[in-house]
């Protein structure tokens, strides 16, 4: 395999106008897939269609009647919304949005729209509660009193101090979320007043969200790619190579994304994060500069060089890549489609790298002007190197104090473990929008005054038609309501008993004393059917089906946290614990299908993490040849994630869905720190030996150990640092996900980079014995 | 020369009228205007006869296909000519929960009916108030006015063109309320020349989407008055439809003023129920 490779290489050399060309063709051959590009924003699409929470929330739609996205619109005015000038505009605002497109108008609930339930000198009035503004103050009262008087409409079109009221805004099936919150904010945008207005709710935040991530990548992955550029041209101070470098991951990157399209794939927001990954995995081949620029100034010969070079560092970089590779690859056996079709092309783009990096870069190098490189290759001299001398101190600190250091890092290491078992495990998609971002304050401030923009469902299930229509069961649901609100996350629950209960009482002229379940099933039965006659279908639909079989129980929730319908769903069955009823009762909603989100995608990434790991571990073991090389070389990555996770564990930020993806991206990169230290240490010391005639002793094993801290090691430096700096200009990225992997990254690399340089030469120092005796 | 004279002036008369009604003839059938097409459709689709009775099965169903069911005997009376006041008496079969349930509108022309329910499970008759416009008939996709008409004074009618529905010739009328005042903002009817039944509307909405669509379904003579005895409303945007189909339907039974008071509400007379 060796020797194949080496002649790639070879004939790379001899013919590099040939392997250029060739490399550009394919290019531009992959290029040609670029316009057939099928986008998809919508996280929700993580889950197919035909998953099991997905289709359940399909039927219970259908069955009653609901819409799967609905935006809220939040109007507020201090002075009290209850006013000619704040009511005029709040039918103006509601007209106009009844003629958006894609807006599900019979079902828009706000004030001139919403059925109320009155008596009025012995008539049943149901009709809407605003059909008209009030134009004088006598109405206002009126209003008002209407208001007020029907629990239906308390925190849901109305706050308690008066000051907020809402639009309910439903969608149609397929209409974009973040385009009807535009249009919406055109429209509340033309009202001149004191009011404020507010646009939240989960489709705003899911396609904004989504649309945003799309545009940050489009303008992050060049930006990383200028500052990398720039980066590397301090490095080695020839623009050719720095550019070359480039080159391999952006052919990677169109290779990869053109399979990806050629085959038909969406582009999902998992797969809209591979350019990043793949530059980032990219960076591996700074090795091979690296050392190309030391072999060139011993042996100044430019193919020699080259070819020599590609010696040293094929074997570590090979493997590296097939360490990546395979991490990768484990995600093809996730359940999540979009996060296998992610882990195929990380580990397809990883491939191409390396097959780059044994053609197209050495082709390259055969370009470059020996002169220039002969002056910059002066300065790669690991005696007079600064970066390598610091580095040597590093190394030194390990192998001086190996007992220690080890102590040290044993000691962080349980610090951290403490921290992982703080770990909370949410999501929650508001959240991932800065405090001060239009979508955040509108959610914060719609979850103070009303009952909540996150909408859960607790659907009753019972055997028996017409089984709702009992006073039992009319009992059970509004004791369970009453349960379910003394919860802190919900806000407000809606169910057929509370309209029930509110024409109990108006048929009985609005007399208190029959604001409650009536005594009889014929009574509910024909309540229901009275107030049937007059409301819109909606009103039952959304809240029993048609046989009376089952009832739907609205539970608004004042968080977009996963964990909260999770709370909720623990309430439910502790209450039915304690009062057993031949009902069963089943979550559903959007804050269902957050809690299934988050709970599948993320533990699906968990799970291919730590199968990665151990992957990993393997390919670790069969490079090495030996399983105590491998755990020796697995501490500074397992040491790196440790102590992140455990500084999230202790900061009490979210294990939510960025940063279980920046987990893969930690294992393809602090691993390749340790691969290329222990293999390059190695074969130093094969050579000492060879050279020598006898096996190397403990100093010799130090010295060794400084030359890999001093040479390699810059490699895993300047590879950290040209990370670390062109993924730092994501922490001004607008979406908290962004900033979480740009500081995740930049501490992931410098860390593992750290502790490959130090803790390395310390376990090899302790463990020289055992170690170097099986070598 | 009297008789003769008063021949020759009846002789002259009458050829004047027959020329003239002939006339009349060709000219109403070139130029019958919209608001008389939808005059006749009204008088021919919710005012025939005297009075009227039917046995009513009314199928609600949902987009998902789940059904609920109405099942009421419809007794309606004109006070006037057409367009102008009506009472309908109905007592409700099923659902089962409302048997004995029954329920009286008095229609007047230009106003909001009045309306009154009688609720066995408590023995109580309450008036009820909604707005004719918007609020659904007993949870269908009709509207009250789809039931018993809409004002033809709310609109302006206008023929946009002949066409032929299931064979027939029909005016296609497009009726724009004056006052944005229901949930269309204009309706296309399909109206049989022969008869005026309505074959088929068109409802359109507020963005000039068709949301909702009014076929019938089966026309039969009744006493030699032609009726829809099969209809269906669908809401095309919520994907819900009502099937409707009338038997027992008879005409000019004189039903008697007195069957529409509270009193009867209470206990309908058998025979009218049937």
């Amino acid at each position: 395999m060796g020797s194949k490779r080496f002649s790639l290489v070879e004939f790379s050399v001899d013919h590099p106008r040939l392997i250029v060309a060739l490399t550009i063709i394919i290019t531009l051959v992959f290029m040609t897939q670029f316009p057939k590009i099928k986008i998809d924003t919508n996280p929700k699409n993580m889950l197919p269609a035909t998953s099991d929470v997905r289709v359940w929330n399909d039927a219970v739609d259908k069955n009653f009647g609901l819409y799967e996205d609905m935006i809220v619109v939040g109007m507020v005015n201090e002075k009290g919304i209850l006013n000619k000038e704040s009511l005029a505009r709040v039918q103006r605002i509601t007209d106009e949005i009844l003629r958006l497109k894609g807006v599900a108008a019979r079902d828009v609930n706000s004030f001139p729209t919403i059925t109320n339930v009155t008596a009025e000198n012995g008539t049943l009035n149901v009709a809407p509660l605003m059909t008209e503004a009030p134009k004088n103050d006598g109405e206002i009262a009126a209003l008002r009193k209407m208001l007020y008087d029907n629990p239906l409409f308390m925190n849901r079109i109305i706050s308690k101090d008066g000051k907020t009221t809402a639009i309910y805004v439903p969608l149609e099936k397929g209409s974009n979320g973040k385009e009807v919150a535009d249009k919406i904010r055109e429209i509340v945008k033309k009202e001149k007043g004191d009011e404020k207005y507010y646009v939240a709710g989960d489709p705003v935040a899911r396609d904004t969200f989504g649309a945003e991530m799309f545009k940050l990548m489009a303008v992050f992955a060049p930006i990383a790619g200028m500052v990398m550029l720039l980066v590397r041209y301090i490095m080695f101070r020839d623009l050719f190579l720095s550019v070359t470098l480039m080159m391999d991951a952006m052919i990677s990157i169109v290779w990869s994304m053109g399979l990806l399209i050629a085959l038909g794939f969406p582009v999902h927001i998992m797969s809209s994060m591979a350019p990043v990954f793949l530059m980032a995995i990219a960076t591996d081949s700074i090795h091979i500069f690296n050392e190309f620029y030391f072999r060139f100034r011993e042996k100044k010969d430019k193919r020699v060089a080259i070819i020599e070079t590609m010696q040293a560092v094929s074997r570590p970089v090979r493997y590296t890549a097939l360490a990546t590779a395979a991490g990768f690859a484990v995600l093809l056996f996730m359940n999540i489609v979009p996060v296998r079709v992610f882990g195929g092309l990380i580990a397809f783009g990883t491939v191409i790298l390396r097959v780059l990096s044994f053609s197209f870069i050495p082709a390259m190098f055969t370009f470059v002007n020996e002169g220039k490189i002969a002056k910059i290759a002066q300065a790669e001299d690991i005696e007079s190197s600064r970066t390598s001398q610091f580095l040597k101190k590093l190394a030194g600190l390990g192998i001086h104090n190996p007992k220690a250091t080890v102590l040290v890092g044993l000691l962080l290491f349980v610090i951290a473990s403490v921290g992982i078992s703080k770990t909370v495990v949410n999501n929650n998609m508001v959240g991932w929008f800065k405090k001060n971002s239009d979508i955040r304050v509108a959610d914060t401030v719609m979850n103070q005054s009303l009952g909540g923009t996150s909408l859960g469902y607790v659907v009753a299930l019972s055997k028996e038609e017409d089984f709702i229509k009992t006073p039992g069961a009319m009992r059970y649901i509004e004791g369970l309501q009453r349960h379910l609100e003394k919860l802190p996350v919900v806000g407000k629950t809606t169910s057929v008993v509370d309209y029930v209960k509110r024409i109990n009482r108006v048929i009985h002229d609005d007399d208190p004393a029959y604001d409650k379940v009536p005594d009889t099933k014929e009574m509910i039965g024909q309540y229901l059917f009275l107030f049937s006659m007059s409301a819109k279908p909606s009103d039952l639909d959304n809240v029993v089906d048609y046989p009376f079989k089952k009832a739907n129980i609205w539970v608004q929730l004042k968080t977009w946290d996963a964990r909260a319908m999770g709370k909720v769903i623990e309430a439910v069955s502790e209450y039915q614990k304690a009062n057993p009823i031949p009902m069963e009762f089943k979550p559903a909603g959007i804050a269902y299908f957050n809690l299934v989100w988050n709970h599948e995608v993320l533990w699906d990434m968990v799970k291919g993490f730590v199968l990665a790991l151990i992957v990993v571990l393997a390919i670790l073991a069969l490079d090495f040849r030996s399983v105590k090389w491998a755990i020796v070389g697995y501490t500074p990555l397992l040491f790196t994630i440790f102590l992140i996770y455990g500084v999230i564990g202790y900061t009490g930020k979210d294990f939510d869905m960025p940063i279980s993806v920046l987990s893969c991206l930690s294992l393809g990169m602090a691993v390749d720190f340790a691969i290329h230290f222990v293999s390059r240490f190695r074969q130093r010391l094969a050579e000492v030996k060879a050279s020598e005639g006898k096996a190397p002793n403990e100093a010799a094993v130090a010295d060794a150990l400084l030359w890999t801290a001093a040479r390699p090691g810059k490699g895993i430096m300047r590879n950290a640092v040209l990370f670390a700096a062109s993924f730092a200009v994501m922490i001004f990225a607008p979406l908290t996900p962004y900033i979480t992997v740009g500081a995740f990254i930049v501490s992931m690399m410098l860390l593992s980079a750290v502790m490959t340089i130090i803790y390395l030469p310390a376990l090899i120092t302790l463990l020289q014995k055992t170690l170097l005796k099986e070598a | 020369m009297v008789p003769d004279g008063k021949n020759k002036k009846a002789c002259i008369s009458l050829v004047i009228m027959v020329v003239f009604l002939l006339m009349s003839g060709v000219f109403e059938a070139r130029a019958i205007t919209p608001n008389e097409v939808m005059k006749k459709s009204q008088g021919a689709f919710l005012y025939q006869g005297k009075d009227f009775k039917a046995r009513v099965m009314m199928k609600l169903i949902s987009k998902g296909g789940q059904e609920r069911v109405r099942e009421l005997t419809m007794l309606r009376k004109n006070s006037g000519e057409v367009g102008g006041n009506q009472k309908y008496f109905i007592y409700f079969y099923q659902p089962a929960d409302v048997k004995d349930m029954t329920f009286m509108v008095y229609k007047y022309q230009g106003k909001d009916a009045d309306r009154w329910l009688y609720v066995p499970a408590i023995n109580m008759v309450r008036r009820i108030a909604a707005r004719d416009k918007y609020s659904s008939f007993v949870g269908s996709d009709f509207t009250y006015e789809d039931v018993s008409g809409r004002n033809l004074e709310d609109d302006t009618h206008a023929l946009v063109k002949e066409e032929k529905v299931g064979g027939k010739d029909c005016y296609v009328v497009k009726s724009t309320p004056k006052v944005q005042d229901v949930d269309y903002s204009y309706k296309l009817s399909w109206i049989d020349k022969t008869n005026f039944l309505p074959l088929k509307e068109e409802y359109y909405d507020r963005r000039g989407e068709l949301y909702k669509l009014f076929s019938a379904d089966e026309v039969k003579e009744v006493k030699s008055i032609p009726t829809v005895t099969k209809r269906t409303m669908k809401n095309l945007q919520s994907g819900h439809r009502t099937e409707v189909s009338y038997s027992k339907v008879d005409y000019n039974i004189g039903i008697e003023d007195s069957l529409f008071s509270e009193r009867y509400l209470k206990q309908p007379p058998k025979r009218w129920i049937k």
